[in-house]
Protein backbone atom coordinates (compact mmCIF):
# COMPACT_ATOMS: atom_id res chain seq x y z
CA UNK A 1 0.00 0.00 0.00
CA UNK A 2 2.90 2.15 0.93
CA UNK A 3 4.84 1.71 -2.56
CA UNK A 4 1.89 1.88 -4.49
CA UNK A 5 0.95 5.55 -2.90
CA UNK A 6 4.80 6.32 -3.61
CA UNK A 7 4.03 5.14 -7.02
CA UNK A 8 0.90 7.17 -7.63
CA UNK A 9 2.42 10.08 -5.92
CA UNK A 10 5.83 10.11 -8.67
CA UNK A 11 3.65 9.33 -11.40
CA UNK A 12 1.52 12.67 -11.00
CA UNK A 13 4.49 14.57 -10.31
CA UNK A 14 5.69 13.44 -13.47
CA UNK A 15 2.33 13.67 -15.33
CA UNK A 16 2.38 17.51 -14.07
CA UNK A 17 5.84 18.37 -14.17
CA UNK A 18 7.45 16.67 -17.09
CA UNK A 19 7.38 17.82 -20.40
CA UNK A 20 10.05 15.74 -22.03
CA UNK A 21 7.39 13.88 -24.39
CA UNK A 22 10.20 10.75 -24.97
CA UNK A 23 10.31 10.32 -21.06
CA UNK A 24 6.10 10.96 -20.81
CA UNK A 25 6.00 8.43 -23.38
CA UNK A 26 7.98 5.74 -21.14
CA UNK A 27 6.23 6.38 -18.62
CA UNK A 28 3.22 5.49 -20.32
CA UNK A 29 4.43 2.68 -21.57
CA UNK A 30 5.77 1.29 -18.23
CA UNK A 31 2.50 1.95 -16.41
CA UNK A 32 0.47 0.10 -19.68
CA UNK A 33 2.74 -2.90 -19.88
CA UNK A 34 2.38 -3.80 -15.67
CA UNK A 35 -1.39 -3.19 -16.23
CA UNK A 36 -0.82 -6.24 -18.91
CA UNK A 37 1.78 -7.86 -16.92
CA UNK A 38 -0.48 -8.37 -14.22
CA UNK A 39 -3.49 -9.08 -15.95
CA UNK A 40 -1.61 -12.13 -17.55
CA UNK A 41 -0.37 -12.77 -13.93
CA UNK A 42 -3.93 -13.59 -12.14
CA UNK A 43 -3.70 -16.74 -14.43
CA UNK A 44 -0.47 -17.27 -15.26
CA UNK A 45 1.09 -16.59 -12.07
CA UNK A 46 -1.80 -17.33 -9.63
CA UNK A 47 -3.28 -19.28 -11.24
CA UNK A 48 -0.37 -21.38 -12.71
CA UNK A 49 -1.91 -21.41 -16.29
CA UNK A 50 0.53 -19.92 -19.05
CA UNK A 51 -1.24 -18.06 -21.47
CA UNK A 52 0.76 -17.14 -24.60
CA UNK A 53 -1.80 -15.08 -26.79
CA UNK A 54 -2.45 -12.43 -24.23
CA UNK A 55 -2.57 -9.96 -26.74
CA UNK A 56 -5.62 -11.21 -27.62
CA UNK A 57 -7.65 -9.87 -24.75
CA UNK A 58 -5.50 -6.18 -24.84
CA UNK A 59 -6.55 -5.92 -28.72
CA UNK A 60 -10.26 -6.29 -27.44
CA UNK A 61 -9.96 -3.32 -26.28
CA UNK A 62 -8.04 -1.39 -28.81
CA UNK A 63 -10.19 -2.62 -31.58
CA UNK A 64 -13.44 -1.72 -29.47
CA UNK A 65 -11.89 1.71 -28.67
CA UNK A 66 -11.46 2.33 -32.70
CA UNK A 67 -14.86 0.66 -33.69
CA UNK A 68 -16.78 2.85 -31.45
CA UNK A 69 -14.72 6.12 -32.57
CA UNK A 70 -14.40 5.29 -35.67
CA UNK A 71 -18.82 4.98 -35.76
CA UNK A 72 -18.99 8.01 -34.09
CA UNK A 73 -19.98 6.67 -30.66
CA UNK A 74 -18.15 7.67 -27.50
CA UNK A 75 -14.81 5.66 -26.60
CA UNK A 76 -16.23 5.37 -23.19
CA UNK A 77 -18.29 3.02 -24.54
CA UNK A 78 -15.43 0.72 -25.54
CA UNK A 79 -14.68 -0.22 -21.94
CA UNK A 80 -17.92 -1.88 -21.32
CA UNK A 81 -17.57 -3.51 -24.82
CA UNK A 82 -13.82 -4.59 -24.92
CA UNK A 83 -14.72 -6.10 -21.48
CA UNK A 84 -17.17 -8.37 -23.08
CA UNK A 85 -15.44 -9.54 -25.84
CA UNK A 86 -12.08 -10.11 -23.91
CA UNK A 87 -14.56 -12.01 -21.18
CA UNK A 88 -16.23 -14.04 -24.02
CA UNK A 89 -12.96 -15.08 -25.88
CA UNK A 90 -11.38 -15.70 -22.39
CA UNK A 91 -14.44 -18.44 -21.33
CA UNK A 92 -14.33 -20.14 -25.26
CA UNK A 93 -10.49 -20.47 -25.14
CA UNK A 94 -10.34 -21.59 -20.89
CA UNK A 95 -14.03 -24.12 -20.64
CA UNK A 96 -12.54 -26.22 -22.29
CA UNK A 97 -8.76 -26.42 -21.66
CA UNK A 98 -8.37 -24.95 -18.15
CA UNK A 99 -9.10 -28.37 -16.01
CA UNK A 100 -6.87 -29.94 -18.01
CA UNK A 101 -3.30 -31.51 -17.33
CA UNK A 102 -0.05 -30.36 -19.48
CA UNK A 103 0.33 -27.52 -21.79
CA UNK A 104 -2.85 -27.91 -23.41
CA UNK A 105 -4.53 -24.58 -22.17
CA UNK A 106 -1.12 -22.97 -23.36
CA UNK A 107 -1.80 -24.03 -26.60
CA UNK A 108 -5.11 -22.94 -26.99
CA UNK A 109 -4.03 -19.74 -26.07
CA UNK A 110 -1.72 -20.02 -29.22
CA UNK A 111 -3.95 -21.38 -31.19
CA UNK A 112 -7.09 -18.55 -30.40
CA UNK A 113 -4.95 -15.90 -30.77
CA UNK A 114 -3.68 -17.03 -34.12
CA UNK A 115 -7.23 -17.68 -35.05
CA UNK A 116 -8.08 -14.27 -34.00
CA UNK A 117 -5.10 -12.55 -35.92
CA UNK A 118 -6.26 -14.25 -39.44
CA UNK A 119 -9.63 -13.30 -38.79
CA UNK A 120 -8.78 -9.26 -38.33
CA UNK A 121 -6.35 -9.21 -41.33
CA UNK A 122 -9.72 -10.49 -42.95
CA UNK A 123 -12.34 -8.78 -42.13
CA UNK A 124 -12.79 -5.17 -43.71
CA UNK A 125 -15.11 -4.76 -40.95
CA UNK A 126 -12.07 -4.89 -38.82
CA UNK A 127 -9.74 -3.02 -40.30
CA UNK A 128 -8.03 -5.56 -42.37
CA UNK A 129 -4.28 -5.81 -41.93
CA UNK A 130 -3.90 -1.94 -42.31
CA UNK A 131 -6.06 -1.49 -38.89
CA UNK A 132 -7.50 1.73 -37.84
CA UNK A 133 -6.61 5.65 -37.82
CA UNK A 134 -8.63 7.36 -34.94
CA UNK A 135 -10.03 10.82 -36.23
CA UNK A 136 -8.34 13.58 -33.95
CA UNK A 137 -10.33 15.34 -30.92
CA UNK A 138 -10.19 16.72 -27.98
CA UNK A 139 -11.28 16.44 -24.63
CA UNK A 140 -12.38 14.07 -21.70
CA UNK A 141 -15.66 13.22 -23.74
CA UNK A 142 -13.31 11.96 -26.58
CA UNK A 143 -10.92 10.69 -24.61
CA UNK A 144 -8.35 12.12 -26.66
CA UNK A 145 -5.60 14.90 -25.30
CA UNK A 146 -3.11 17.18 -27.16
CA UNK A 147 -1.26 16.78 -23.90
CA UNK A 148 0.71 13.48 -22.90
CA UNK A 149 -0.42 14.79 -18.71
CA UNK A 150 -4.05 13.00 -19.09
CA UNK A 151 -3.03 9.81 -20.12
CA UNK A 152 0.03 9.81 -17.49
CA UNK A 153 -2.89 10.49 -14.86
CA UNK A 154 -5.36 7.43 -16.57
CA UNK A 155 -2.89 5.37 -17.02
CA UNK A 156 -2.27 5.61 -13.06
CA UNK A 157 -5.85 5.42 -12.37
CA UNK A 158 -5.73 2.12 -14.02
CA UNK A 159 -2.80 0.78 -12.76
CA UNK A 160 -3.87 1.91 -9.06
CA UNK A 161 -6.96 0.47 -9.40
CA UNK A 162 -5.44 -3.27 -11.01
CA UNK A 163 -2.63 -3.40 -8.12
CA UNK A 164 -5.77 -2.53 -5.44
CA UNK A 165 -7.78 -5.10 -7.22
CA UNK A 166 -4.66 -7.51 -7.19
CA UNK A 167 -4.29 -7.23 -3.19
CA UNK A 168 -7.95 -7.75 -2.68
CA UNK A 169 -7.47 -11.29 -4.96
CA UNK A 170 -5.02 -12.46 -2.57
CA UNK A 171 -6.61 -11.86 0.57
CA UNK A 172 -10.13 -13.18 -1.07
CA UNK A 173 -11.19 -17.08 -1.22
CA UNK A 174 -10.40 -16.22 -5.39
CA UNK A 175 -6.85 -15.90 -4.81
CA UNK A 176 -6.68 -19.05 -2.26
CA UNK A 177 -7.95 -21.16 -4.53
CA UNK A 178 -6.06 -20.10 -7.68
CA UNK A 179 -2.50 -20.79 -5.71
CA UNK A 180 -4.26 -23.73 -3.74
CA UNK A 181 -4.68 -25.35 -7.86
CA UNK A 182 -1.19 -24.13 -8.79
CA UNK A 183 0.59 -25.65 -6.09
CA UNK A 184 -1.33 -29.09 -5.73
CA UNK A 185 -4.42 -30.02 -8.19
CA UNK A 186 -5.57 -33.26 -6.22
CA UNK A 187 -5.33 -31.51 -2.76
CA UNK A 188 -6.96 -28.89 -4.31
CA UNK A 189 -9.87 -30.94 -5.03
CA UNK A 190 -10.28 -32.55 -2.24
CA UNK A 191 -10.84 -29.57 -0.29
CA UNK A 192 -13.94 -28.86 -2.58
CA UNK A 193 -12.21 -26.57 -5.02
CA UNK A 194 -14.14 -27.02 -8.97
CA UNK A 195 -10.46 -26.33 -10.80
CA UNK A 196 -12.54 -24.93 -14.19
CA UNK A 197 -15.11 -22.52 -12.52
CA UNK A 198 -12.37 -21.24 -10.60
CA UNK A 199 -9.82 -20.67 -13.05
CA UNK A 200 -12.31 -19.53 -15.49
CA UNK A 201 -13.50 -16.48 -13.43
CA UNK A 202 -9.78 -15.86 -12.99
CA UNK A 203 -9.27 -15.94 -16.43
CA UNK A 204 -12.19 -13.53 -17.48
CA UNK A 205 -10.99 -10.85 -15.39
CA UNK A 206 -7.78 -11.30 -16.51
CA UNK A 207 -9.22 -10.88 -20.27
CA UNK A 208 -11.09 -7.92 -18.66
CA UNK A 209 -7.88 -6.01 -16.80
CA UNK A 210 -6.06 -6.40 -20.71
CA UNK A 211 -8.91 -5.60 -22.34
CA UNK A 212 -9.17 -2.09 -20.61
CA UNK A 213 -5.52 -1.44 -21.47
CA UNK A 214 -6.69 -2.10 -24.73
CA UNK A 215 -9.07 1.03 -24.63
CA UNK A 216 -6.24 3.17 -23.10
CA UNK A 217 -3.75 2.06 -25.30
CA UNK A 218 -5.95 3.47 -28.61
CA UNK A 219 -6.84 6.28 -27.09
CA UNK A 220 -3.17 7.41 -26.94
CA UNK A 221 -1.81 6.49 -29.72
CA UNK A 222 -4.92 6.40 -31.85
CA UNK A 223 -3.90 4.02 -33.91
CA UNK A 224 -4.33 0.02 -33.93
CA UNK A 225 -3.50 -2.57 -36.63
CA UNK A 226 -2.79 -6.47 -35.94
CA UNK A 227 1.19 -5.94 -35.23
CA UNK A 228 0.75 -3.41 -32.84
CA UNK A 229 -2.01 -4.86 -30.42
CA UNK A 230 -2.84 -8.74 -30.99
CA UNK A 231 -0.04 -10.20 -32.95
CA UNK A 232 2.11 -13.41 -31.09
CA UNK A 233 5.16 -10.89 -30.12
CA UNK A 234 2.76 -8.72 -28.13
CA UNK A 235 1.68 -11.44 -26.79
CA UNK A 236 5.37 -13.04 -25.50
CA UNK A 237 6.46 -9.52 -24.38
CA UNK A 238 3.38 -9.50 -21.77
CA UNK A 239 4.32 -12.74 -20.88
CA UNK A 240 7.93 -12.28 -20.63
CA UNK A 241 7.62 -9.24 -18.52
CA UNK A 242 5.30 -11.09 -15.79
CA UNK A 243 7.84 -14.28 -15.83
CA UNK A 244 10.64 -11.72 -15.00
CA UNK A 245 9.34 -10.05 -12.54
CA UNK A 246 8.33 -12.87 -11.06
CA UNK A 247 4.83 -14.45 -11.60
CA UNK A 248 2.08 -15.16 -8.97
CA UNK A 249 3.80 -11.83 -6.82
CA UNK A 250 1.83 -8.49 -6.27
CA UNK A 251 4.95 -6.28 -7.31
CA UNK A 252 6.43 -8.80 -10.64
CA UNK A 253 4.77 -7.48 -13.37
CA UNK A 254 5.47 -3.59 -12.56
CA UNK A 255 9.48 -4.82 -11.80
CA UNK A 256 9.13 -6.82 -14.85
CA UNK A 257 7.55 -4.12 -16.59
CA UNK A 258 10.22 -1.46 -15.53
CA UNK A 259 13.24 -3.99 -16.94
CA UNK A 260 11.46 -3.97 -20.54
CA UNK A 261 10.80 -0.62 -20.70
CA UNK A 262 14.34 0.23 -19.50
CA UNK A 263 15.94 -2.36 -21.49
CA UNK A 264 13.99 -2.96 -24.41
CA UNK A 265 13.11 0.59 -24.85
CA UNK A 266 15.51 2.77 -22.81
CA UNK A 267 18.52 0.81 -24.77
CA UNK A 268 16.95 0.97 -28.02
CA UNK A 269 16.79 5.00 -27.85
CA UNK A 270 20.13 5.12 -26.64
CA UNK A 271 21.61 2.71 -29.12
CA UNK A 272 18.79 3.65 -31.64
CA UNK A 273 19.67 2.41 -35.55
CA UNK A 274 23.83 2.26 -34.18
CA UNK A 275 22.70 -0.42 -31.98
CA UNK A 276 21.95 -3.46 -34.25
CA UNK A 277 19.87 -5.28 -31.71
CA UNK A 278 21.97 -5.08 -28.72
CA UNK A 279 18.58 -4.08 -26.88
CA UNK A 280 17.14 -7.14 -27.62
CA UNK A 281 20.99 -9.51 -27.17
CA UNK A 282 21.07 -8.00 -23.36
CA UNK A 283 17.14 -8.38 -22.97
CA UNK A 284 17.30 -11.68 -23.74
CA UNK A 285 20.65 -12.66 -21.64
CA UNK A 286 18.49 -10.92 -18.67
CA UNK A 287 16.00 -13.47 -19.24
CA UNK A 288 18.00 -16.44 -19.75
CA UNK A 289 19.45 -15.33 -16.54
CA UNK A 290 16.44 -14.86 -14.28
CA UNK A 291 14.78 -18.00 -16.46
CA UNK A 292 18.30 -20.29 -15.48
CA UNK A 293 18.70 -18.79 -11.20
CA UNK A 294 15.75 -17.25 -10.30
CA UNK A 295 12.36 -18.96 -11.58
CA UNK A 296 10.31 -16.96 -9.58
CA UNK A 297 11.28 -14.08 -10.83
CA UNK A 298 12.95 -10.83 -9.42
CA UNK A 299 9.97 -10.84 -6.49
CA UNK A 300 9.69 -13.90 -6.04
CA UNK A 301 14.01 -14.12 -5.10
CA UNK A 302 13.34 -11.10 -2.48
CA UNK A 303 10.30 -12.91 -1.06
CA UNK A 304 12.03 -15.99 -0.43
CA UNK A 305 14.62 -14.47 0.62
CA UNK A 306 12.81 -12.71 3.54
CA UNK A 307 10.75 -16.01 4.18
CA UNK A 308 14.00 -17.67 4.87
CA UNK A 309 15.18 -14.43 7.27
CA UNK A 310 11.75 -15.36 9.32
CA UNK A 311 12.84 -19.08 9.38
CA UNK A 312 9.41 -20.04 7.99
CA UNK A 313 11.36 -22.48 5.94
CA UNK A 314 13.42 -24.10 9.11
CA UNK A 315 11.77 -27.37 10.88
CA UNK A 316 11.08 -26.82 14.29
CA UNK A 317 12.76 -28.06 17.66
CA UNK A 318 10.04 -29.19 18.87
CA UNK A 319 9.39 -31.78 15.67
CA UNK A 320 13.02 -32.50 15.73
CA UNK A 321 12.95 -33.75 18.66
CA UNK A 322 9.86 -35.97 18.20
CA UNK A 323 11.20 -37.69 15.17
CA UNK A 324 14.40 -38.59 16.93
CA UNK A 325 11.95 -40.22 20.05
CA UNK B 1 -26.48 -57.79 12.00
CA UNK B 2 -28.92 -55.42 13.42
CA UNK B 3 -32.12 -53.56 12.01
CA UNK B 4 -29.59 -50.15 12.23
CA UNK B 5 -30.50 -47.44 10.91
CA UNK B 6 -29.51 -46.30 7.21
CA UNK B 7 -25.72 -46.17 7.54
CA UNK B 8 -23.81 -42.71 6.93
CA UNK B 9 -21.60 -44.62 3.90
CA UNK B 10 -22.94 -47.59 2.04
CA UNK B 11 -20.93 -49.11 -0.54
CA UNK B 12 -22.66 -51.82 -2.42
CA UNK B 13 -20.70 -54.29 -5.17
CA UNK B 14 -17.90 -51.51 -5.94
CA UNK B 15 -15.64 -52.52 -9.37
CA UNK B 16 -13.20 -50.76 -11.00
CA UNK B 17 -11.29 -52.04 -13.86
CA UNK B 18 -8.05 -50.27 -15.37
CA UNK B 19 -7.66 -52.22 -18.68
CA UNK B 20 -7.58 -56.02 -17.95
CA UNK B 21 -6.80 -55.37 -14.23
CA UNK B 22 -9.78 -55.61 -11.68
CA UNK B 23 -8.41 -53.74 -8.86
CA UNK B 24 -11.61 -53.78 -7.28
CA UNK B 25 -14.08 -56.79 -7.80
CA UNK B 26 -17.12 -56.32 -5.76
CA UNK B 27 -16.25 -54.49 -2.67
CA UNK B 28 -18.88 -53.82 -0.19
CA UNK B 29 -19.21 -51.70 3.44
CA UNK B 30 -20.81 -49.68 5.35
CA UNK B 31 -19.89 -47.05 8.06
CA UNK B 32 -21.94 -46.31 11.01
CA UNK B 33 -22.59 -42.57 11.71
CA UNK B 34 -19.98 -41.35 14.47
CA UNK B 35 -17.81 -44.62 14.39
CA UNK B 36 -13.98 -45.20 13.37
CA UNK B 37 -13.86 -48.24 10.59
CA UNK B 38 -10.76 -50.03 9.63
CA UNK B 39 -10.30 -50.69 6.37
CA UNK B 40 -7.36 -53.37 6.42
CA UNK B 41 -6.34 -55.98 3.80
CA UNK B 42 -2.90 -56.79 2.02
CA UNK B 43 -0.72 -54.60 -0.23
CA UNK B 44 -2.29 -54.73 -3.00
CA UNK B 45 -5.63 -55.42 -2.27
CA UNK B 46 -7.32 -52.74 -3.73
CA UNK B 47 -7.74 -50.20 -0.04
CA UNK B 48 -6.39 -47.26 -1.41
CA UNK B 49 -8.07 -47.67 -5.07
CA UNK B 50 -11.79 -48.37 -2.82
CA UNK B 51 -10.88 -44.55 -1.08
CA UNK B 52 -10.20 -43.24 -4.37
CA UNK B 53 -13.47 -44.29 -5.62
CA UNK B 54 -15.64 -43.26 -2.36
CA UNK B 55 -13.44 -39.31 -2.56
CA UNK B 56 -14.30 -39.29 -6.12
CA UNK B 57 -10.24 -39.16 -7.30
CA UNK B 58 -11.01 -42.23 -9.29
CA UNK B 59 -14.32 -42.74 -11.27
CA UNK B 60 -15.64 -46.56 -10.14
CA UNK B 61 -16.83 -48.91 -13.67
CA UNK B 62 -19.80 -50.27 -11.90
CA UNK B 63 -21.26 -50.20 -8.05
CA UNK B 64 -23.04 -47.83 -5.82
CA UNK B 65 -21.84 -45.39 -3.17
CA UNK B 66 -24.26 -43.94 -1.18
CA UNK B 67 -23.43 -41.09 1.63
CA UNK B 68 -26.13 -40.05 3.80
CA UNK B 69 -28.70 -41.99 1.34
CA UNK B 70 -27.47 -40.38 -1.84
CA UNK B 71 -25.83 -41.78 -4.77
CA UNK B 72 -22.16 -40.23 -5.19
CA UNK B 73 -20.47 -42.92 -7.19
CA UNK B 74 -19.10 -40.96 -10.35
CA UNK B 75 -19.23 -38.17 -8.53
CA UNK B 76 -15.86 -35.38 -9.05
CA UNK B 77 -13.96 -35.36 -5.77
CA UNK B 78 -14.62 -31.48 -5.33
CA UNK B 79 -18.09 -32.42 -5.00
CA UNK B 80 -17.90 -35.09 -3.08
CA UNK B 81 -15.96 -32.95 -0.60
CA UNK B 82 -18.67 -30.02 -0.68
CA UNK B 83 -21.17 -33.20 0.24
CA UNK B 84 -19.24 -33.65 3.86
CA UNK B 85 -16.48 -36.13 3.18
CA UNK B 86 -13.03 -35.18 3.84
CA UNK B 87 -9.75 -37.00 2.96
CA UNK B 88 -6.07 -37.31 3.68
CA UNK B 89 -3.42 -38.70 0.76
CA UNK B 90 -1.54 -41.93 1.60
CA UNK B 91 1.43 -39.93 0.18
CA UNK B 92 1.14 -36.31 1.38
CA UNK B 93 -0.31 -33.90 -0.90
CA UNK B 94 0.78 -30.58 0.30
CA UNK B 95 -0.22 -27.18 -1.30
CA UNK B 96 3.95 -26.69 -0.75
CA UNK B 97 4.06 -22.28 -1.26
CA UNK B 98 1.51 -22.19 1.52
CA UNK B 99 2.28 -21.58 5.17
CA UNK B 100 -0.01 -24.19 7.39
CA UNK B 101 -2.08 -21.48 8.37
CA UNK B 102 -3.03 -20.69 4.67
CA UNK B 103 -3.15 -24.51 3.47
CA UNK B 104 -5.66 -24.42 6.35
CA UNK B 105 -7.67 -21.41 5.27
CA UNK B 106 -8.14 -23.17 1.99
CA UNK B 107 -9.94 -25.75 3.18
CA UNK B 108 -12.24 -23.27 5.79
CA UNK B 109 -13.11 -21.30 2.83
CA UNK B 110 -15.47 -24.04 2.06
CA UNK B 111 -18.02 -22.84 4.04
CA UNK B 112 -17.06 -19.53 4.83
CA UNK B 113 -16.49 -17.77 1.73
CA UNK B 114 -15.25 -14.30 3.98
CA UNK B 115 -11.49 -14.77 4.48
CA UNK B 116 -11.59 -13.46 7.67
CA UNK B 117 -14.02 -15.33 8.95
CA UNK B 118 -11.53 -18.99 7.41
CA UNK B 119 -8.77 -17.71 8.79
CA UNK B 120 -10.60 -17.79 12.47
CA UNK B 121 -11.93 -21.16 11.44
CA UNK B 122 -8.56 -22.53 10.19
CA UNK B 123 -7.26 -21.00 13.64
CA UNK B 124 -9.45 -23.28 16.00
CA UNK B 125 -8.48 -26.25 13.59
CA UNK B 126 -4.99 -25.47 13.69
CA UNK B 127 -5.44 -25.13 17.72
CA UNK B 128 -7.23 -28.90 17.72
CA UNK B 129 -4.89 -30.75 15.92
CA UNK B 130 -1.95 -29.40 17.56
CA UNK B 131 -0.30 -27.81 15.03
CA UNK B 132 -1.37 -23.63 16.29
CA UNK B 133 2.21 -23.32 16.88
CA UNK B 134 3.65 -23.62 13.20
CA UNK B 135 1.43 -21.91 11.27
CA UNK B 136 3.35 -19.70 9.61
CA UNK B 137 5.58 -22.08 8.54
CA UNK B 138 5.43 -23.48 4.95
CA UNK B 139 3.88 -26.70 4.35
CA UNK B 140 7.26 -28.42 2.56
CA UNK B 141 9.05 -27.17 5.62
CA UNK B 142 7.45 -29.72 7.99
CA UNK B 143 8.40 -33.17 9.16
CA UNK B 144 6.46 -36.05 8.11
CA UNK B 145 4.13 -36.64 11.14
CA UNK B 146 3.48 -32.69 10.64
CA UNK B 147 2.52 -32.52 7.33
CA UNK B 148 0.09 -36.00 8.01
CA UNK B 149 -1.46 -33.75 10.62
CA UNK B 150 -1.58 -30.61 8.29
CA UNK B 151 -3.50 -32.47 5.93
CA UNK B 152 -5.71 -34.06 8.64
CA UNK B 153 -6.37 -30.27 9.70
CA UNK B 154 -7.08 -29.07 5.83
CA UNK B 155 -9.89 -31.57 5.75
CA UNK B 156 -11.25 -31.02 9.06
CA UNK B 157 -11.27 -27.35 7.76
CA UNK B 158 -14.15 -28.36 5.45
CA UNK B 159 -15.89 -29.71 8.42
CA UNK B 160 -16.70 -32.94 7.12
CA UNK B 161 -19.23 -35.76 8.36
CA UNK B 162 -16.75 -38.62 7.25
CA UNK B 163 -13.33 -38.30 7.10
CA UNK B 164 -11.26 -40.52 5.11
CA UNK B 165 -7.66 -41.27 6.26
CA UNK B 166 -5.16 -43.37 4.08
CA UNK B 167 -2.02 -44.36 6.40
CA UNK B 168 -1.90 -41.45 8.58
CA UNK B 169 0.12 -43.60 10.54
CA UNK B 170 2.77 -44.99 8.12
CA UNK B 171 6.37 -43.87 9.01
CA UNK B 172 5.73 -42.29 12.17
CA UNK B 173 7.13 -43.27 15.28
CA UNK B 174 5.61 -44.84 18.38
CA UNK B 175 5.71 -40.96 20.16
CA UNK B 176 4.09 -39.84 17.02
CA UNK B 177 1.53 -42.77 16.22
CA UNK B 178 0.41 -42.17 20.03
CA UNK B 179 -0.42 -38.51 19.29
CA UNK B 180 -2.22 -39.54 16.21
CA UNK B 181 -4.28 -41.53 18.09
CA UNK B 182 -5.25 -39.34 20.82
CA UNK B 183 -6.02 -36.90 18.26
CA UNK B 184 -8.08 -39.68 16.04
CA UNK B 185 -10.33 -40.20 19.53
CA UNK B 186 -11.09 -36.44 19.45
CA UNK B 187 -11.90 -36.15 16.17
CA UNK B 188 -14.23 -38.80 16.94
CA UNK B 189 -15.54 -37.38 20.11
CA UNK B 190 -16.85 -34.27 18.10
CA UNK B 191 -18.89 -36.61 15.78
CA UNK B 192 -17.47 -36.55 12.81
CA UNK B 193 -17.09 -40.27 11.53
CA UNK B 194 -13.59 -42.11 10.59
CA UNK B 195 -12.91 -44.43 7.84
CA UNK B 196 -9.37 -45.19 7.64
CA UNK B 197 -7.02 -47.25 5.72
CA UNK B 198 -4.18 -48.39 8.32
CA UNK B 199 -0.86 -51.34 8.22
CA UNK B 200 -0.06 -50.79 11.24
CA UNK B 201 -2.97 -53.57 13.48
CA UNK B 202 -1.57 -52.31 16.90
CA UNK B 203 -2.99 -49.51 16.43
CA UNK B 204 -5.76 -49.65 14.87
CA UNK B 205 -7.41 -52.83 16.64
CA UNK B 206 -7.97 -50.79 19.82
CA UNK B 207 -9.70 -48.06 17.85
CA UNK B 208 -11.70 -49.71 15.58
CA UNK B 209 -15.35 -49.94 16.25
CA UNK B 210 -15.84 -51.84 13.09
CA UNK B 211 -13.29 -53.86 10.52
CA UNK B 212 -13.33 -54.69 6.67
CA UNK B 213 -10.77 -56.50 5.14
CA UNK B 214 -10.56 -56.82 1.43
CA UNK B 215 -8.38 -59.08 -0.51
CA UNK B 216 -8.07 -59.35 -3.90
CA UNK B 217 -10.76 -56.36 -4.74
CA UNK B 218 -13.56 -58.09 -2.86
CA UNK B 219 -14.47 -57.84 1.03
CA UNK B 220 -14.02 -61.04 2.61
CA UNK B 221 -14.76 -59.96 6.20
CA UNK B 222 -17.31 -57.50 8.28
CA UNK B 223 -17.37 -57.57 12.44
CA UNK B 224 -15.44 -56.09 15.06
CA UNK B 225 -11.76 -56.33 15.10
CA UNK B 226 -12.04 -58.84 17.83
CA UNK B 227 -13.84 -61.21 15.50
CA UNK B 228 -11.21 -60.18 12.81
CA UNK B 229 -7.93 -61.60 13.85
CA UNK B 230 -10.12 -65.20 15.02
CA UNK B 231 -11.55 -65.74 11.85
CA UNK B 232 -9.95 -67.83 9.37
CA UNK B 233 -10.16 -66.21 6.03
CA UNK B 234 -8.64 -63.35 7.34
CA UNK B 235 -5.60 -64.96 8.91
CA UNK B 236 -5.33 -67.22 5.32
CA UNK B 237 -5.58 -63.67 3.37
CA UNK B 238 -2.78 -62.20 5.41
CA UNK B 239 -0.50 -65.22 6.00
CA UNK B 240 -1.63 -67.58 3.26
CA UNK B 241 -3.42 -70.96 3.73
CA UNK B 242 -2.45 -73.50 6.10
CA UNK B 243 -0.08 -76.26 5.22
CA UNK B 244 -1.81 -79.39 4.32
CA UNK B 245 -2.47 -81.39 7.56
CA UNK B 246 -2.78 -79.69 10.61
CA UNK B 247 0.62 -78.02 11.28
CA UNK B 248 -0.40 -74.70 11.43
CA UNK B 249 3.00 -73.78 13.13
CA UNK B 250 4.77 -70.07 11.84
CA UNK B 251 5.44 -70.83 8.80
CA UNK B 252 6.74 -67.88 7.72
Amino acid sequence: MIALGAIVAAGLVTALSVRDAVALDLVFTLLLYAVLGQSWNWISGYAGNISFGHAIFFGCGAYASALMVTHGLSPWLAIPAGAVAAAALAIVTGFPTLALRGHYFSIATIAVAAIVDALVRTQPWLGRATGFELPIASGWAALQFADKGPYIVLALVLFTAVQIATIALERSRLGYYLRALRANHAAAAAVGIDERSWKLLAFAWSAVIASCAGVLYAQYTLFVDPPSTIALGVSIDIALIGVVGGIGTLWGPAVGALVYVVLAKGVALELGGTGKGYDLVIYGAIICVIAALRPHGIVGAIVDGLRRRRGALELGAASATGGAA
Amino acid sequence: MTAAAVPLLEVRGLVKRFGALRALDGVDLDVAAGTLTGLIGPNGAGKTTAFACIAGAERPTAGSIRFRAAEIAGMPASRVTRAGIGRTYQIVQTFADMTVLEATTTGALLHHPRLNEAVARAEEVLEFVGLADKRQRLGRALTIADKKRLEVARALATEPDLLLLDEVMAGLTPAECGAAVELLRRTLARGITILMVEHVMEVLMPIADHIVVIAAGKTLFRGSAAEAVRDAAVVEAYLGAPPAGDGAEAGR
